[in-house]
């Protein structure tokens, strides 16, 4: 049976990225992806906008994908494709893998695991539309799959439900495609993505963005003929009277995003309600000893840039990954936060390389965050505004700190009046 | 209630919209109603439980079109001319019960269906609960057959292997004090065919389904009930007949028949004309329809549409088997009561309701049944939340206002065979009707000899994910298909989905696909498995992508190659 | 006249208020970097975007090639750009990088796979 130091599930922006990491460090390392070609869901994502911060240039997804596994080629790290994780079983000390490929069966042994086993997309049926069941709903995701990898027309006349930024995305490249795009539906009253989406996806093209409006009802006993919208109230419920019946052949959906843990849940790993992820620390070590997490499955963010810059942190420490005793010490979040990636602190690791990655719970004018140790300010950084779909980032050499398990870490929020 | 008694009642209600006429064999009602309601109500009233005198409405209501039977685009001749022994219309779980009871003859059977795959109706489309048939009143003949149904089901699914867990399901009451009750109803239990049962205390009960409410304080467990994959043992009893010889005839529609001095001389499909000996009727919602084509309506079905919600994996954990808190039932007088069934898949399926509809096919779901039933049954399960569910569906049930089954003769047609009316528990009762209306055939056929090359086994698809490490490591050797996994969350592989395609009922479909090896059924819904499972589609049956279907002739998912609209 | 922008040169989405003067200059503010005033006064004079999309190939394992253009082009050449690329069909195995149109519609700008084929 094989023995390695590190195993990384997933050969995503995340995945790709912990193994260099991991390798780079020294530990033996095998990349394991489920698909016949490395990249996971960036293979089909053909737009531009990736590496900005990483490479410092504006790239494909694709492009992204590709910079990566060349980087990967020059380590020596393994890799086994079209491999799926049947199970994965904790041992005294480290972590038995059960795989399946068309080569067998086939068992390895490694001390440390790194989950970077990405996202999936939640359907129709999870946002409670109803009616019928005909084809022609798609996830964004799928028919982007479809679109850009099987080079297949998911639709020609679509209504796009979200505005999260797959949803824009696919408003565009749809419309690029000779489709038409009725408009997008939002049930929140702000946009989910980005702002620069909104704009060069649906302003450029003309595509109406409608507020506080949802899907309720899918029409057409075959194929998609309508969908019925309605105005939503705060608390999300359609308004009754407010229904619009609009034809069309295609609904797609942009609902948001699940991080895939079923894996991390069989070992056993306690996941946040809020982020959907496992709780971690600051070197990505979620609370069972030697399963890291990085990347979209720890939480979903914005940009593929953050995913890898996870994936690099887990990566180095799985191969550093040596078993003690962890006192754990939590982090603190005010009400105004959605969540804060690490959930929690170990004060006996490297603090220097902190990063905290945090949403806001509503959208926010001028906010001041601060940071406290033990109720003394430590760190504060003033934004202009904060909107929930934008995650931030604040990294922080937290070394020189004088952490200890019994310190309080605090985050606040405040509104900064000019 | 005397038929006088009846036509006051219906005046007094509904002043004179309705009338009642007693006719030969029987009850005709007629009028315009209000509403669909008043309308199934006027029957309801007319109707006499159980009784073989049915109620036969003709009630329209103003403003109200039902609208006709869907019907395939497809004409061809594929079945013109054909003169079988048998023709079986409807290819549900009773359809394909009953083809495979006559296959164990030497007879000609032809089993027809109007949908592109079996079971797309009621039989894929309801909670997969084998009854014990607590609540059905003795002496109606789906007592009898869901009691015999429910016994042949150990054997059925062995000889078909099909997963079939007898889990035994629970009966929850609120009050203690009806606990030393529940010991005196054993003997009844036993007696009415409900088979053995046991009494458990509040303490009982909480050790073996752990997460059970607290209301529950007592539970009356019935052993006898189960749980089977509906859809699964349909296509497990179509494949097993089509082995042994009977023909099966998908998008085949009856649109009329000729029928000349009490007989049927032909059928008419879209598909050409059958010249048959003998027809069964099995067409569920559409038996009524078919039995006014064959001139043999004596009965009536009013739709009656039931929800159930799909759990994820996730909360099997909360159950073990199905259980249900008495006292919680809906206010619809016409509910089995519906409960929590942990699934043969490894599921929660939560439902159903039950609301009277004028559309057989309509089966779109809707926010309010979901809510309602959860509301409900979360009296037995205060652990389902809604967060749980990965997809709700919609079945109809082919109700008679007798709401008792029918299997028999045609009363004034000598060539065919009735088995309507058949709403739950005909799941369970299937495999009981398929016998009854065999023994029925022999009848016309007596000298029909034994097919002596009959097997009643069936090999199924091999689910890898069940096998051990060195069995499957067997079967990726012989056929690396068995390798490669193509839906990550049901962990299926390309082989499998392979094999579903090249089973003896055929299939070309992404659903019919998701019927027989389930990927796609899981929690992403198919969203990362779907494009893999159409190019699987499109490479073995050797069809473009875009002409793959979801299910039916209407329903392609794409719209060809991209560029190409230009 | 000024004009409200949402920079899309990074994910900063930077808000602009844009305003070119009568004599050709734009002024600018909003910006967090020296980009979005490029952005701004391109978009005011000559928009300009890049263009992702895919071709078809001939190969069935990857029946379309995703590519895009190497820089910005006008933005009202976008769709004329489209109908170029949808009648073109690669038959040859390429690397991410790789041309495969020269200077589409003489724009200076070549379209390049961005994913090994």
């Amino acid at each position: 049976m094989k023995n390695y130091d590190v195993t990384v599930i997933g050969g995503g922006p995340g995945g790709l990225a912990a193994a260099i990491s991991a390798d780079n460090a020294g530990a033996s390392t095998l990349l394991i992806e489920r698909e016949a070609r490395l990249g996971g869901v960036l293979k089909q994502c053909i737009h531009d906008g990736f590496g900005v911060i990483r490479f410092g240039e504006k790239l494909s997804g694709c492009e992204y994908a590709t910079r990566l596994i060349r980087e990967l080629e020059t380590t020596g790290a393994e890799l086994m494709l079209s491999t799926f994780v049947s199970k994965a079983e904790k041992q005294r000390d480290g972590y038995l893998l059960t795989l399946t490929s068309r080569g067998g069966m086939e068992r390895v042994f490694t001390k440390a695991l790194v989950l970077a086993t990405g996202c999936r997309e939640r359907t129709a049926k999870q946002v409670a539309i109803h009616g019928t069941r005909p084809a022609g709903v798609f996830t964004a995701g799928t028919a982007q799959a479809f679109l850009n990898v099987r080079g297949q027309m998911p639709g020609k006349r679509c209504v796009i439900l979200g505005s999260g930024d797959i949803g824009l995305i696919m408003a565009r490249r749809l419309t690029l495609e000779g489709a038409r795009v009725l408009g997008v539906y939002e049930a929140k009253p702000d946009p989910s993505g980005l702002m620069r989406n909104i704009s060069q996806c649906l302003w450029d093209f003309d595509i109406p963005l409608h507020l506080s409006k949802t899907v309720t009802t899918v029409h057409g006993d075959e194929r998609v003929e309508a969908v019925t919208v309605a105005e939503v109230d705060e608390k999300m419920r359609p308004i009754a009277g407010t229904e619009e019946y609009i034809p069309c052949d295609t609904l797609i959906l942009s609902v948001g995003l699940i991080p895939e843990n079923e894996l991390a849940e069989s070992l056993g790993v306690p996941l946040d309600k809020k982020t959907k992820g496992p709780f971690c620390d600051q070197s990505y070590m979620t609370l069972v000893d030697g399963v890291f997490s990085c990347g979209n499955t720890l939480h979903v963010s914005d940009l593929a840039d953050y995913v890898s810059e996870s994936g690099d942190a887990a990566g180095r420490r799985a191969a550093s990954y040596a078993r003690r005793e962890r006192s754990l010490l939590p982090v603190n979040i005010s009400r105004d936060f959605s969540y804060v990636v690490p959930q929690y602190l170990d004060p006996e690791a490297d603090l220097s390389e902190t990063v905290f990655f945090f949403r806001t719970a509503a959208e926010r004018k001028k906010t001041k965050l601060r940071i406290l140790l033990d109720g003394v300010e430590i760190k504060q950084k003033q934004y202009n505004g904060l909107r929930p779909p934008e995650m931030e980032r604040i990294p922080f050499d937290l070394s020189g700190a004088g952490l200890t398990k019994d310190s309080k870490l605090e985050l606040l929020m405040e509104e900064v009046r000019s | 209630m005397s038929v006088a008694k009846k036509q006051r009642k219906l005046r007094k209600i509904f002043g004179g919209a309705m009338e009642l006429r007693p006719e030969k064999g029987r009850m005709h009602l007629v009028g315009e109603a209000k509403s669909w309601d008043d309308a199934v109500q006027a029957g309801l009233i007319c109707a006499k439980k159980g009784s073989d005198i049915h109620v036969v409405s003709d009630v329209t209501v103003k403003g109200l079109e039902i609208p006709p039977m869907r019907v395939p685009e497809l004409r061809d001749n594929a079945l013109e001319g054909l003169r079988p022994d048998v023709m079986i219309i409807g290819a549900g779980v009773t359809g394909c019960a009953i083809a495979r009871e006559l296959s164990r003859l030497k007879l000609n059977v032809l089993l027809t269906d109007k949908e592109y795959d079996v079971a797309t109706h009621a039989s894929s489309r309801n909670d997969g609960m084998v009854h014990p048939g607590i609540d059905i009143l003795p002496g109606l003949l789906k007592k009898k057959l869901n009691t015999r149904g429910n016994r042949m089901y150990t054997r059925l699914c062995r000889e078909l292997n099909v997963p079939f867990d007898r889990c035994g399901q629970y009966l929850c009451f609120r009050q203690k004090s009806v606990l030393p009750l529940l010991y005196l109803t054993k003997p009844y239990w036993l007696l009415s065919g409900a088979g053995s049962t046991e009494v458990l205390t509040k303490k009982a009960l909480k050790k073996r389904e752990t997460d059970v409410s607290d209301e529950a304080a007592c539970a009356l467990y019935f052993k006898s009930a189960g749980s089977v994959c509906p859809y699964g043992l349909t296509v497990a009893l179509a494949e097993n007949a089509v082995e042994n010889g009977v023909r099966l005839s998908l998008d085949t529609a009856v649109l009329n028949m000729a029928v000349e001095k009490g007989e049927i001389r032909s059928v008419n499909t879209n598909r050409g004309t059958v010249y048959p000996g003998l027809v069964i009727n099995a067409a569920g919602v559409f038996a009524e329809d078919v039995a006014k084509m064959a001139q043999d309506r004596f009965f009536s079905i009013h739709p009656r549409r039931g929800t159930n919600a799909i759990l994820d994996k996730k909360a099997r954990r909360h159950i073990v088997s199905i259980y249900s808190l008495m006292g919680t039932q809906s206010k619809s007088a016409h509910t089995k009561g519906g409960g929590v069934v942990g699934t043969v898949d490894g599921n929660v399926l939560v439902g159903p309701d039950a609301v009277e509809t004028p559309e057989k096919e309509n089966f779109a779901t809707d926010a309010e049944s979901i809510l309602k039933t959860f509301e409900k049954q979360r009296h037995a399960a205060p652990w389902l939340t809604q967060g749980d569910i990965i997809t709700y569906f919609t079945g109809i049930r082919a109700a008679t206002y007798e709401e008792d089954f029918i299997v028999e003769k045609g009363r004034a047609v000598r060539n065919i065979i009735h088995a309507a009316g058949i709403q739950s528990p005909g799941l369970t009762a299937a495999p009981a009707v398929g016998e009854m209306v065999a023994g029925m055939v022999r009848d016309y056929f007596p000298k029909a000899e034994k097919n002596p090359s009959f097997d009643p086994n069936r090999k199924p698809i091999v689910r890898m994910a069940e096998l051990s490490f060195e069995e499957r490591a067997k079967y990726i050797e012989q056929n690396p298909d068995y390798g490669e996994i193509v839906c990550r969350c049901e962990e299926i592989s390309r082989g499998e989905i392979i094999d579903a395609l090249r089973r003896p009922v055929p299939c070309s479909t992404v659903d019919g696909v998701k019927r027989r090896c389930r990927p796609g059924m899981g929690r992403c819904q198919g969203g990362f498995c779907s494009p893999l499972v159409v190019k699987i589609i499109s490479e073995t049956l050797g069809i473009p992508e875009s002409e793959v279907r979801k299910g039916s002739e209407g329903s392609r998912l794409l719209m060809g190659e991209k560029g190409a609209h230009k | 006249m000024t004009k409200e922008l949402i920079c899309i040169t990074c994910p900063n989405s930077c808000r602009i208020s844009a305003e070119l003067g009568e004599n050709g200059t734009v002024s600018v503010s909003g910006n967090l970097c020296p980009r979005g005033e490029i952005f701004a006064s391109n978009e005011l004079t000559c928009p300009k975007r890049s263009l992702t999309t895919t071709v078809r190939t001939v190969f069935g394992d990857m029946p379309v090639l995703p590519v895009r253009t190497a820089g910005e082009i006008p933005k009202e050449m976008i769709m004329d750009a489209m109908a170029v690329l949808s009648g073109l069909v690669i038959r040859e195995r390429v690397k991410c990088g790789d041309v495969v149109v020269r200077s589409i519609l003489d724009t200076g700008c070549d379209v390049i796979a961005t994913l090994d084929l």
